[in-house]
């Protein structure tokens, strides 16, 4: 085991040469055992951070490029996180920040050999994704998830300079769409591609292109088409990749036809190693029975495009009784979660998204009731989000009891504020026993009438609590106050519309340091606060942001509108728009 | 770049003057200093739990975690130049502008254009009822429900806003408003003329029709230079 003392060490550094340990520590993969190896002595250091193969960088902000070049000399796979998760809910003005061009670019001269980038909400230019096609000769893998900023062109520059790639993943980033051209660009030898995926993007693409594609890319495991892809070619593609572990369809809608039908059961029944399927945009339920064939295999199914009622979803599912994950509509309805609590008895992780979430009444027969089944009947269960229009503390109570192994439960109620429909009562005692009897929770989405009390019990019972996501609850700062001062894991905590000030903040500043971000938006933190924070504490980025023009124009007492705090080694940003405020040590105000 | 040889976790430096996890603070001390410094936002309703906080605060010290600096860095920023930012990708047309609560329930884009198939606002309208505010004091944090954002570019300019349309009764204050929100001077609106996209998605002049047919349908602005 890995020891501090230092002559204990000094011994391993002088007994060991330095092969040795490299070849110690490439068995050691997880990010935070090899930080720890890095603190053991200077010389183990040196050897980890030489063999450093694969990093990641949580907020692209808290670090810069250089320190990450200098550092790591030998990194061949990256993945950086941009912008806060609120933004995917519009809460994150356009031009905020998180563009990754400035990596693109110190990555191009000191990795050369740099092999896969991940990117998750961050603003990535064509002009960066013709960068990333040229300077790497050994690119494989690209996942661009929830990223926005390019379009096709780029893809086109990725597909035609990127001779080994094996991944491209589009994952609901937003893409200007300028045409389907774009997959001609790959060349017309064999490609390596192992996964593809398109879903989300709006136009069509060339099908024959997309069908030569197939063709000779014998590697392929993953294909996930756009919408645009009609259901009577899909035969086509499943013919010639009969390979694929996972696959997800565009539009499942055509006349009934019932040579369309044979030929798509047909190419189904031929993929024998489906595991995955997703898409299902626009279903049209006589099309459903074609996948029967694959469902018994299925571990994931992705229908929460699927606009199809109960009966139909009941009848699919009920016969995938490998099923691990299942994303679904609210058409399921309880009784299509009986019928799953019922078959699908490896189910792992369940999403329930709102089919209308706008309207106040309900549209179908989605309760509680639902979810409470699913706990009792599926033994694995461990992630869950969940929206739905009524709770009650009597079955999140239920809930808790009978999952004590939930790792991630996220729960929308969608009217805010609503408090538990049988008692009217706040729902704290509810949320309070699941991270009561869920010790391993470490996702944790609040909704529904809240007041101060659920922060105590999340505070004292959260341990293993790494992100907590919290929206018109509350009732003072006492609230803020005990989830500061106590989940100890706590690394991302997200807020919104809650009556929480400066005191808890203040109070306890320096938890701030050991998270990776705190957002706060349409609460009551005054600018005076934040300027106080950003003088006091200048390993934190401070960042007000706020529309209505610069906080010194109002009184220092007056609520910021939004309020991103993160743990930084690079100091203030450099290029913040006219709208983000940052306080350096000067109490300067920055912009 | 220096690196702590430790033999127990480094101790955490301390930042000018003011250091948290040393001096055994405590947290009502902390709190005596910065309402001496801060004008203090008290809130009605916090102000009746007052006591119970001070209470919380005056049994123990707070317990504050010590940060485990990975890196020691030195003072010194970095300076990455901003990117030559692209122009800015504007969202497919489909894209629906949130009435009533931005951003709740708390879906994604992608999913949202799912819901409804044809871009009626009020049907895609989250409003909050009156006199709904459970738990202590309504905070006022909720927009008013009846808010219309709709995004605005203006030529020239690479960052697209936002503007609430329900703050305005008439195309003037709308042009000067937007004008403004661009950092241009306000006395030059004549230099600008206002387009919009209606909910056909055709572009047309702002000005020819009612104000209250305009703000029905329109989806998004754009501020032009009249340049003729």
């Amino acid at each position: 085991y890995l020891s501090n003392t230092s002559t204990l060490s000094t011994k391993m550094a002088k007994s060991f040469p330095e092969e040795v340990l490299e070849h110690v520590f490439s068995f050691i993969t997880s990010d935070s055992d090899r930080n720890a190896v890095s603190l053991v002595c200077k010389s183990w250091y040196e050897i980890e951070r030489w063999c450093r193969k694969r990093v990641f960088v949580g907020n692209c902000y808290a670090v810069s490029p250089r320190i990450l070049t200098r550092r790591f000399p030998e990194v061949r796979s990256v993945e950086i996180k941009g912008k806060p998760h609120f933004a995917d809910f519009n809460l994150v003005p356009e031009g905020w920040g998180g563009c990754v061009y400035p990596w693109i670019s110190a990555m191009a001269g000191a990795y050369p050999w740099l092999e896969e980038i991940r990117l998750k909400r961050m603003v990535v230019s064509d002009e960066a994704l013709e960068l990333i096609s040229t300077s790497f000769c050994n690119f494989k893998v690209l996942v661009l998830s929830s990223c926005e900023g390019f379009s096709t062109d780029g893809l086109a520059s990725i597909a035609a300079n990127c001779r080994e790639l094996r991944v491209l993943d589009l994952r609901e980033s937003e893409v200007d769409d300028l045409s389907g051209h774009w997959l001609s660009h790959f060349p017309d030898t064999w490609t390596s591609l192992v996964s593809l995926n398109i879903a989300c993007l709006g136009s069509e693409v060339s099908f024959s292109a997309l069908e030569r594609l197939v063709a000779r890319s014998p590697n392929l495991r993953t294909l996930r088409l756009n919408r645009a892809v009609s259901l009577e070619k899909l035969h086509n593609l499943l013919c010639r990749a009969p390979q694929l572990v996972e696959f997800g369809t565009g539009a499942y809608s055509s006349e009934l036809r019932p040579d369309v039908f044979s030929n798509l059961a047909g190419a189904f029944s031929g993929c024998k190693q489906l595991k995955g399927l997703s898409g299902f945009w626009d279903v049209v339920p006589a099309y459903l029975p074609a996948i029967y064939l694959t469902c018994s295999g299925l571990t994931s199914l992705n229908l929460s495009y699927a606009t199809i009622q109960s009966p139909d979803l009941v009848k699919l599912v009920s016969q995938c009784h490998n099923l691990q994950r299942l994303w679904v509509l609210d058409y399921i309805e309880d009784i299509g979660l009986d019928a799953l609590a019922a078959s699908c008895k490896h189910l792992q992780e369940l999403r329930v998204f709102p089919s209308d979430p706008y309207v106040v009444d309900p549209n179908v027969s989605l309760t509680e009731r639902g979810l409470v089944a699913v706990s009792e009947g599926c033994p694995k269960l461990q992630s869950v989000l969940y929206f739905c229009r009524q709770m009650s503390n009597a079955a999140l109570v239920a809930i808790a009891r009978n999952r004590p192994n939930l790792v991630c439960f996220r729960l929308c109620i969608i009217e805010p504020r609503a408090p538990d429909y049988l008692t009217l009562e706040p729902l704290d005692a509810g949320f309070g026993a699941i991270v009561e009897h869920c010790k391993e929770l470490r996702r944790l989405s609040l909704s529904g009438l809240l007041t101060d009390r659920v922060f105590e019990y999340i505070g004292t019972r959260g341990r293993k609590l790494e992100m907590l996501s919290i929206a018109f609850a509350g009732e003072s700062d006492l609230g803020l106050h005990h989830v500061l001062s106590g989940c100890e894991s706590l690394r991302k905590l997200e807020i919104r519309d809650c009556p929480f000030g400066d005191k808890a903040l203040l109070a306890n500043a320096a938890k701030l340091e050991t998270m990776r971000s705190l957002w706060m938006s349409s609460c009551s933190v005054s600018f005076g606060a934040c300027k106080l924070l950003g003088q006091k504490l200048p390993r934190l980025n401070v960042e007000v942001i706020d529309e209505r023009g610069s906080p010194d124009s109002r009184p220092e007492s007056c609520p910021v509108e939004k309020l991103y705090i993160y743990r930084t080694v690079a100091g203030p940003r450099v290029d913040m728009p006219p709208f983000v405020w940052t306080i350096d040590e000067d109490a300067a105000l920055r912009v | 770049m220096e690196l702590q040889l430790g033999l127990a976790l480094p101790s955490v430096p301390l930042s000018k003057g003011f250091d948290l996890n040393s001096c055994g603070y405590e947290a009502k001390e902390v709190l005596g200093g910065f309402d001496s410094i801060l004008d203090c936002n008290v809130e009605k309703s916090s102000e009746e739990k007052k006591r119970s906080f001070d209470e919380a605060f005056d049994v123990q010290s707070v317990q504050v975690p010590e940060t485990l600096p990975l890196l020691v860095w030195n003072q010194q920023t970095e300076h990455n130049y901003p990117e030559n930012s692209s122009s800015s990708i504007t969202r497919s047309d489909e894209e629906e502008e949130e009435d009533g609560i931005i951003g709740w329930p708390p879906i994604k884009y992608q999913r949202k254009k799912l819901c409804h198939g044809s871009l009626i606002r009020d049907a895609n309208c989250w409003t909050v009822g009156n006199g709904e505010s459970g738990g202590g004091g309504d905070g006022g944090h909720s927009r008013r429900s009846n808010s219309t954002y709709v995004k605005v570019k203006m030529e020239g300019v690479t960052i697209a806003r936002k503007v609430d349309l329900s703050l305005h009764h008439s195309y003037q204050t709308l042009t000067h408003t937007l004008v403004g929100m661009f950092g241009r001077c306000q006395e030059d609106v004549k230099a600008y003329k206002l387009t919009y996209q209606d909910n056909d998605g055709d572009w047309l002049l702002a000005g020819d029709v009612p104000w209250g047919t305009f703000i029905r349908s329109v989806q998004r602005l754009n501020v032009l230079n009249n340049g003729g």
